[in-house]
């Protein structure tokens, strides 16, 4: 079972590179380090709410809302740098915001019973709201520098933020593989009742996963603020379908207890790759959307038919087994 | 059903709501009152109510629906183009249903024939949908029909398709005495809906499915006819919200609708759709479209803005399903005391 | 041996480990418990008898703290406890090791056992390897969990359970999937585990495992204590009698009496073959009862489902009432005469939260008219099912999932005779369902047979296929091993072939 997942992984990258290749047969500028670079510069925003999002469906939930907490955290970031907040300040409000609403969502699915998908579509048009209301729907524009500036800071000519969004990967994967309670989120996913009965503290695991989410899309609010350098009040819109569409297309089960960090990333990256392999190849951006929609189509039936052939496999030599065994007893 | 049974229902519960919304925001603004008035501000939503009704059915299977938005957009960029070449307008209008329809297809033969979560597939085909939707101009001007306009039919990507004929606009500003056309459809189409759902085989498949799928197989019901079924409907619900809105706001686009998602799922689970499948009713999914629009238009004519009216649907939503659920835990529990209490007195 | 699991057997009756008084419990309005009182003592295994639905399970489960009582008192050796989680019965030593094991297939065996422990893993792994040791449980720990047997796993949950310091080991029905062999090893384990001064609950249905292995034997009926004694004071004519009801030696007396003709085949299967079974053939003719026979795992319930096309792969020959039917579905089968009332009502039988008439007339929706459904049609037809079968209902709009366990079972019979068919399979129809539900679905089989209908009954309760059948086969690992008919329809022919005892004696 491991080896196949891990295989999904495989397979999307597998795919990312073939894409790649090919867009490279037409256009040799995709060849390019800048370009590459330029993928993953693009595709940051996506993956650090992909990896929140990742969290929520191990758990077997769902949070449509991340887009929208990534707007609010990103519309209290520049609310209050241009108040004259250092940025430091701004910054730790804008993670608190994106914190705090992830465990309103958190508080309404764990205490008031209310079903992920019904709570958090609720708090997407509230967060949404709140949005415009705290701006009074202008955009947020005339940021100062500091919060500019370190899209600008590359390292070994690569930008600031793809190390710091690798290393949150890299932390994210270690936590995940590493740490006992992080196993939690995979256990209450997996089984939710045998966890229980286990003594795992299942609440407190959903409240927790939920809570990353906000988190992740405020880190994912600064790092698109900083890098486009104002606050629309479309800031993120649609991106809480992208994160599942990436974790889904990443290996990361809606059925719960299944995926890794690396997937989940694989999955944005992918995701972003195709956008910018339609505009190497000259193809409008208008199809960027039907693109991700047929991958993502594709991939998800690939999978059903890969399992269900499994599944039968399994079976056929689960019964082939038990009657060796029986050969052996007599 | 007795007299007991209708006043404990969720819909009669949402009927006193209602009654009592327009009578506080007539109080409030008096021209409130006036019934053509409010008649004619269901033009606002009537596009929500069209893809809401059908989308109850789903719902009840334990299905989800979410791309009906795109097939909106796919309805009314069709629609347009088609009316561009040269077709006439209703021709144009029944192709552009038969698109819609068979998006619709493709999503129930999706659900139906395998195990895939129809969020996830739905998901999939709401880009596909609208990425089908924002590029078919382009397309057809790939496949050489350059002949129309100068800028190509791409053009129309981001202005829409406008000038439509008097005779379509028609379809949305004209009354049957003080009664619009979109909604006497909605009235029609609802009791339509409400006597598929419950009073035929395939409506009350729905409730099995939703309630209980394998024991509706083992029962021999035709499990994947009815699952398509519903998806099409769902799509034919939005498709008469994208010929809705196409006529409304005079103007073909492709991405007519994007933002009802919100609106149409609360719609759904307010009238009384359980998430979990197994409940619901298109009585209930009308009366909550009409408290949530009315709720919508009343504010927004106290002054209050948009965007507070849509915190206060987030939140009403989720207070919904909240006091439901809770409702029904405290039910339980009471229900349990009584029947301890009454085995110590026996 | 390990100091930590090795405790000084207190001195017998001291003090005890578990004492519950006249505890209820309450599902929406159903009562599963009605006052039971049951104890453990140090070092004893105290067996819990009953079928499924009896209370069993939800006995357990308030005992390991995962549900909570509505009524009655629960002390953990002479203390009053209050168990709000499974958490909480952990740390007060008690430890449920589930019938289908918690494994954690993407975790690997440490982690399986580690799980809900705040230890580091090199301590885990030095706690645990005395405990494996000590109950001969080789394996590599840092292997995927996902290859374990099921007789492993079990021992993976006792040993959470060890790890947990646990006093009081419950075992919800451990050998229902295991084999002869593992089962003695569990039994040995089992004991080892009470000469430490475990207290271990023994759940389970089979007389001869409960009378080999329990010092105390506890029989629980439609949710109450019935009986409970010393192993050495109880013999199993007492036990049968106590776990049946009490009417039912009679009534069976009566049915072979009234027995009916035996007509022309309405079944016929020939080589079938699929995963779970090999080479099944068979007829079954009308006014026949067929009973089949074999262990839970034995391919029984796959044969049905294979017949009535719930299995797709399944290939073979399979003729219904003279039609030949090589592609099938349950709604095929329906056309055809022939229903399944599957073995599990919840998952596959009964729509829990519909009215009572849905699932009657789930089957027969085409029936209540062309266009439209008739209320009135379908209210004759519920109304006449619940006055034949004797469902107890308030009316026929009444939620299914409100009824006790024995009228759930006859809706789910209703939606099958509703169907009139010529042919009915019935998967485990008496089920945890109460002494006067079962007599009415033995009634309802005699009727059936009389009016001509075949039917083919499969039970686990070998009391049941012998009482019932007119004729018998018995399935062993996916194979009829055995047909029996006439005098040597006998318990204990039944018994021995469902184990491959006879089987293993001719090869």
């Amino acid at each position: 079972m491991k080896r196949f997942f891990k295989s999904r992984e495989l397979l999307i990258m597998l795919l990312l590179a073939v894409l790649i290749i090919i867009t490279g047969l037409f256009n040799k500028n995709v060849y390019k380090f800048d370009s590459i670079s330029e993928i993953f510069n693009a595709s940051l925003t996506l993956t650090l709410i992909s990896l929140g999002e990742m969290f929520v469906i191990l758990t077997r939930g769902i949070d449509v809302s991340v887009g929208a907490t990534a707007g609010l955290a990103a519309v209290i970031l520049g609310t209050t740098l241009n108040l004259g907040w250092p940025i430091g300040w701004a910054i730790l409000a804008a993670i608190i915001t994106g914190t705090l609403a992830g465990m309103v969502n958190a508080f309404g699915i764990t205490s008031m019973r209310v079903p992920p998908i019904i709570m958090t579509l609720g708090t997407l048009g509230i967060y949404r709201g709140l949005m415009r209301i705290i701006t009074g729907g202008s955009w947020i524009e005339n940021l100062p520098q500091s919060i500019k500036e370190p899209n600008r800071w590359d390292i070994l000519h690569v930008p600031f933020f793809v190390w710091m969004t690798l290393i949150v990967i890299a932390i994210t994967a270690y936590i995940t593989l590493k740490a006992r309670p992080a196993r939690y989120f995979y256990a209450v996913g997996d089984n939710e009742e045998g966890a229980y009965l286990l003594g795992i503290p299942v609440k407190l695991t959903q409240f927790a996963a939920y809570t990353l989410a906000g988190f992740f899309a405020a880190l994912a609010a600064i790092v698109f603020t900083s890098q486009i350098g104002f606050v629309s009040m479309n800031a993120a819109d649609g991106f809480e379908l992208k994160a599942i569409a990436a974790n889904v297309l990443g290996g990361v089960s809606l059925t719960g207890g299944i995926g890794t960090p690396l997937g989940a990333t694989i999955g944005a990256l992918f995701m972003t790759a195709v956008h910018s392999m339609l505009i190497f190849l000259g193809i409008p951006g208008i199809w960027d959307n039907a693109f991700a929609g047929i991958i993502l189509l594709t991939v998800v039936y690939i999978d059903y038919r890969v399992r269900t052939t499994i599944e039968l496999q399994q079976r056929q030599s689960r019964i082939r087994g038990e009657s060796g065994a029986v050969g052996g007893e007599s | 059903m007795n007299l007991k049974h209708v006043f404990r229902s969720w819909e009669f519960a949402l009927f006193v709501l209602l009654v009592a919304e327009i009578a506080v925001l007539g109080v409030i603004n008096p021209t409130f009152l006036n019934i053509e008035n409010l008649l004619y501000s269901t033009l606002d939503f009537s596009h929500i109510l069209f893809a809401a009704l059908p989308l109850t059915m789903v719902i009840i299977t334990a299905g989800i629906d979410i791309s009906g938005v795109s097939i909106m957009g796919l309805t009314s960029i069709t629609l347009g183009l088609v009316w561009v070449a040269g077709v006439n307008i209703f021709v144009a209008m029944a192709i552009a249903i038969l698109i819609g329809l068979l998006a619709g297809l493709f999503n129930g033969f999706f659900v139906a024939n395998t195990d895939v979560n129809p969020l996830v597939i739905t998901l999939g085909t709401l880009f596909m949908f609208a990425g089908l939707a924002q590029g078919m101009p382009a397309l057809l001007d790939l496949l050489g029909f350059k002949a129309y306009g100068s800028g190509g039919l791409a053009a129309y990507q981001y202005e829409g398709i406008t000038g439509l004929p008097d005779s379509f606009i028609h379809l949305t500003d004209g009354s049957l005495w003080i009664i619009p056309y979109p909604f006497i459809a909605i009235l029609i189409f609802a009791a339509i809906l409400s006597l598929l759902l419950h009073k035929t085989r395939f409506g009350r498949a729905l409730y099995l499915i939703g309630v209980n799928p394998k024991a509706t197989i083992y029962s021999g019901v035709p499990i994947k006819k009815v699952l398509i079924g519903a998806y099409l409907l769902s799509a034919l619900g939005a498709v008469l919200a994208g010929i809705t809105l196409t006529s409304y706001f005079t103007s073909a686009r492709a991405d007519l609708g994007g933002d009802a998602l919100l609106p149409i799922i609360t719609t759904v689970v307010l009238g009384g759709a359980d998430i979990l499948g197994g409940s619901g009713t298109i009585l209930g999914t009308l009366l909550a479209g009409l408290l949530l629009g009315f709720l919508r238009q009343g504010l927004l004519a106290i002054g209050v803005t948009n965007d507070l009216i849509q915190v206060v649907t987030g939140a009403l939503l989720i207070l919904a399903m909240a006091t439901k659920r809770l409702a029904a835990v405290y039910g339980e529990f009471r229900l349990n005391r009584r029947t301890l209490s009454s085995k110590e007195r026996g | 041996m390990s100091a930590s699991a090795k405790q000084t057997p207190s001195t017998q009756k001291s003090e005890l480990l578990l004492e519950l008084k006249d505890v209820w419990k309450v599902f929406a309005g159903v009562p599963v418990l009605k006052g039971i009182s049951f104890t453990l003592a140090p070092g004893e295994i105290h067996a819990l008898l009953g079928s499924n639905g009896s209370g069993k399970s939800t006995t357990m489960k308030i005992i390991s703290g995962a549900y909570r009582l509505d009524k009655g008192t629960m002390k953990i050796m002479g203390a009053p406890a209050r168990l709000d989680s499974p958490k909480v019965a952990h740390s007060r030593g008690i430890y449920m090791v589930p019938q289908e094991p918690h494994i954690f297939p993407h975790l690997s065996i440490l982690e399986n056992l580690g799980i809900g422990l705040s230890l580091p893993p090199a301590e885990l792994s030095q706690k645990v390897s005395p405990l494996l040791s000590e109950l001969g449980f080789k394996t590599d720990l840092r292997e995927s969990a996902a290859f374990l047997s099921i007789a492993q796993q079990q021992l993976l949950e006792i040993v959470r359970g060890l790890l947990r310091n646990a006093r009081i080991l419950i075992f919800d029905e451990p050998t229902s999937a295991l084999t002869f062999r593992e089962t003695g090893h569990l039994f040995e384990r089992m004991r080892y585990l009470a000469s430490q001064g475990i207290g271990l609950v023994f759940i389970s249905h089979r007389l001869g495992e409960v009378m080999e292995i329990a010092d105390r034997i506890s029989v629980l009926r439609d949710g109450q204590i019935v009986f409970s004694n010393p192993t050495s004071s109880v013999t199993p004519h007492a036990l049968i009698k106590a776990m049946l009801p009490e009417s039912a030696e009679d009534s069976s007396v009566s049915f072979e009496s009234e027995k009916s003709s035996v007509g022309g085949t309405v079944l016929e299967v020939e080589h079938l073959n699929s995963e779970a079974f090999t080479d099944a053939s068979f007829s079954l003719h009308a006014g026949e009862v067929l009973g089949l026979a074999g262990l839970v795992g034995s391919g029984r319930t796959e044969l049905s489902e294979a017949i009535v096309g719930i299995d797709p792969n399944a290939r073979g020959k399979v003729v219904i009432a003279g039609d030949d039917l090589p592609v099938r579905s349950p709604a095929i089968c329906q056309q055809h005469g022939l229903v399944y009332v599957p073995e599990d009502r919840h998952a596959h039988g009964i729509f829990l939260d519909l009215p009572s008439v849905y699932t009657i007339t789930a089957g027969i929706l085409p029936q209540l008219g062309k266009y439209l459904l008739s209320e009135d049609k379908e209210k004759d037809i519920g109304e006449r099912f619940v006055d034949e079968l004797n469902i107890k209902v308030n009316s026929i709009w009444q939620t299914a999932g409100t009824l006790s366990g024995g009228n759930q079972q006859k809706v789910v019979l209703a939606k099958a005779l509703a169907g009139e068919p010529k042919v009915i399979i019935l998967d485990e129809p008496t089920r945890g369902i109460d002494a006067s539900a079962r007599q009415d679905v033995y009634r309802l089989i005699r009727a059936l047979t009389k009016e001509g209908v075949g039917v083919l009954l499969i039970s686990s309760e070998l009391e049941e296929i012998v009482e019932l059948s007119d004729r018998v086969l018995v399935m062993y690992r996916g194979r009829i091993t055995e047909e029996l008919s006439g005098k040597d329809i006998n318990l204990e022919r039944v018994t021995n072939a469902s184990f491959g005892i006879s089987t293993e004696a001719k090869a």
